[in-house]
């Protein structure tokens, strides 16, 4: 098999994620001295509402996905392991646990509360409790009942958040004496929708022969969506990316040169092995379309400023019933033009992993596409078998060009 | 001439085949460390064989493991050097088991050969050429040994973990506690058949069905893995060669490919 030249296949914006996550994480030290509160947060918690109420997020688990990539999660999650944490935990989870009972000395200050939405992972409740048992700091847990089709959200389980959210911004306003404005809300909500908005006419462009946006950077644009929805730096980026994909788009330039293939990716990135994006490019394979990337963006409504944020946190992928997921993937084979999907089965995320087999398989009756299923952790570098892994690419992929 | 090498995981294979695609001689080393010494000791072991010099060579292609590292034209996967070996000596077959010193594979062609779905082993070496190696050492058993004694036993104990490591000592605790040798080994090469027998069954089990790989050397094994499926498998003379010949017969294409681009 020939190789592909590499050339820099990474978008100008992407390169700039980097520096924009060190200075989320260090703005995060300057304002808890100054007395400001910081929030650890579970992804899909209302971020909105926290920018509003002066209330700064961090997400543990993109600082999991961040030391992953830089290569610094072992010491966390042997830290973990010293303590008694077994290794079948969700690796996010245990690099959250073994900063914390390392002292929390690194890129995340130390929270002044903790707050979690049970949507999408059924850890996140257990976790954020040992996090309180750990920290002693106060715990909010809200519950987002399972969505089994779009009309269920309309009829009853909104409400149910709604007060959740009214109830967050209460308990907040008086433990950090804040008060709650709703012109700022609106606008927080206004600057969340808008970088949706534009990160969602961003990967539509990934339609386009060869595709502008590879792998690498549908995996690192997305950061600004996880915890800087509702800020004008994160308009300001999409804005950015929009721009040079755009540009990108009218030059008829692509990832690769050569496109052969254009693959699916389900699941979440494996974060220390990022090589592997390369690697599939090499051969002439560039994913166009990942149900990962998509998540993080929801289109929120200003004149319903709660009930929108009620609605993003109910509808995220993994809390909504497996049809509506089969129904996106279907769709996206044609609107991307897919020849094959590669999924990865994550041990330690068993919500993303258990179905699928049976998306895989839909995905094959309706389109008769091949599809490769191959395992690792999306954290933790110990359990990855980089040889047999490769291995069975090369095979997946002389197969796909066979056909 | 046209050559195939298969440097795997514990043998490195050579395969010599003229441009009518027949066999003329084959070699077969163990692949040790260093993949570009074992290619080319298998390789002047099998030019020698049929009094072939170097030159003779018109184009060789290589696959498994150590593929990147051999001196090759190019490299194929061992998926589609399998198949590609299989159809050519069986055409009838539909579903091949190959079972190899580190990984076992499943794969579905179609009446022309194509391949149409393909399982692979986990990141784990039992269900592998590996495991079987591990316990003959244990057992002080060579590895050649293991059929006859397989068709010696009368009770095959019960292995139950799936974990070469942890199996070891299953193996350990059976023989101190009594268990004849005979009925450990029919144990364990049940153990591995119903590993394979698993992990193959999405694919499913369309007849014929071949056995390839090392480990399709091993009578036992065979016996073991035949009674699980319920059907009497197609057995290459050479099971260990197949992937080699698969990559023998990838070089005639690549030849003609590169003297029509030229």
């Amino acid at each position: 098999m020939s190789l592909q030249k590499e050339r820099s296949r990474v978008l100008q914006t992407t390169k700039k994620i980097g520096e924009l996550i060190m200075e989320y994480f260090s703005k995060a030290w300057d304002l808890k001295a100054q007395g400001k509160p910081v929030a650890w947060i579970t992804v899909f918690t209302p971020v909105e509402v926290l920018h509003a109420l002066d209330i700064y997020p961090i997400a543990p688990e993109h600082f999991g996905a961040m030391c992953s990539a830089r290569g610094l999660v072992l010491d966390h999650l042997e830290e973990a392991e010293r303590k008694g944490y077994s290794q079948n935990l969700c690796s996010y989870s245990r690099c959250c646990l073994g900063y914390v009972l390392g002292g929390m000395s690194g890129l995340m200050p130390p929270p002044d509360i903790l707050i979690t939405f049970r949507n999408s992972c059924d850890v996140y409740v257990k976790w954020w409790q040992s996090l309180n048992m750990h920290i002693g700091t106060p715990l909010f847990v809200g519950e987002a009942p399972y969505v089994l089709t779009l009309e269920d959200l309309d009829n009853y389980v909104l409400d149910y958040v709604v007060k959740q959210l009214e109830q967050l911004i209460k308990i907040v306003e008086e433990k950090f004496g804040l008060r709650f404005d709703v012109e700022r809300l609106v606008e927080t909500v206004k600057l969340s929708d808008e970088a949706s908005e534009l990160w969602l006419e961003t990967l539509k462009l990934r339609r386009f022969k060869p595709c502008p946006l590879g792998g690498r950077d549908s995996a690192s644009d997305i950061f600004p969506l996880v915890v800087m929805q509702g800020t004008t730096e994160a308009v300001k980026f999409y804005e950015e990316l929009l721009l040079e994909v755009k540009e990108k788009v009218g030059k008829g330039e692509g990832v690769i040169e050569n496109e052969k293939f254009r693959l699916l990716f389900d699941g979440i990135w494996i974060w220390y092995a990022f090589d592997l994006i390369k690697y599939f490019e090499d051969r002439g394979a560039v994913f166009v379309y990942e149900p990962y990337s998509e998540a993080w963006a929801h289109r929120l409504d200003a004149s319903k400023p709660l009930e929108s944020i009620a609605r993003k946190i109910l509808a995220m992928g993994l809390n909504v019933d497996i049809d509506l997921r089969i129904e996106r993937f279907l769709e996206s084979i044609k609107e991307f033009q897919i020849d094959g999907a590669v999924l990865l089965s994550n041990r330690s995320c068993k919500s993303w992993s258990t179905p699928q087999l049976v998306t895989a398989d839909a995905l094959n009756k309706k389109f008769s596409i091949p599809y490769l299923l191959f395992e690792a952790d999306m954290a933790d570098p110990r359990q990855y078998a980089e040889a047999q892994i490769k291995n069975r690419i090369d095979a997946f992929l002389e197969v796909l060009g066979e056909r | 001439m046209y050559v195939g090498i298969d440097a795997g995981a514990s043998a490195t294979k050579a395969v010599i085949i003229n441009k009518e695609g027949e066999i003329t001689s084959y070699a077969i080393v163990p692949s040790g460390i260093n993949f570009k010494v074992s290619s080319e000791e298998a390789l002047r072991k099998a030019l020698k064989t049929s009094n072939l010099h170097l030159k003779d060579v018109a184009c060789t292609v290589s696959t498994g493991y150590g593929r990147a590292l051999v001196n090759a034209k190019s490299t194929s996967s061992e998926i589609l050097c399998i198949s590609r070996g299989t159809h050519i000596l069986f055409p009838s077959v539909r579903t091949i088991i190959d079972v190899g010193g580190q990984d076992s594979k499943a794969i579905r062609i179609d009446e022309n050969g194509r391949v149409l779905d393909f399982v692979m082993n986990d990141k784990c070496a039992a269900g592998t050429g590996r495991f079987l190696e591990v316990m003959s050492n244990i057992l002080g058993k060579p590895i050649e040994e293991l059929s006859t004694l397989h068709f010696k036993s009368s009770q095959p104990v019960k292995i139950s973990s799936t974990c070469t490591v942890f199996s070891e000592s299953e193996v350990i605790s059976h023989i101190s506690q009594g268990s004849r040798i005979e009925d450990v080994i029919a144990g364990l090469h049940e153990a591995i058949a119903d590993r394979i027998y698993n992990m193959s069954s999405r694919i499913g089990f369309e007849k014929d069905v071949a056995f390839t790989g090392g480990v399709a050397k091993n009578r036992g094994f065979i016996d073991a893995l035949s009674k699980k499926i319920g059907l009497i498998p197609t057995l290459p003379k050479e099971p260990q060669m197949v992937c080699a010949f698969g990559a023998a017969l990838a070089a005639i294409k690549k030849c003609k490919e590169s003297v029509s681009h030229s």
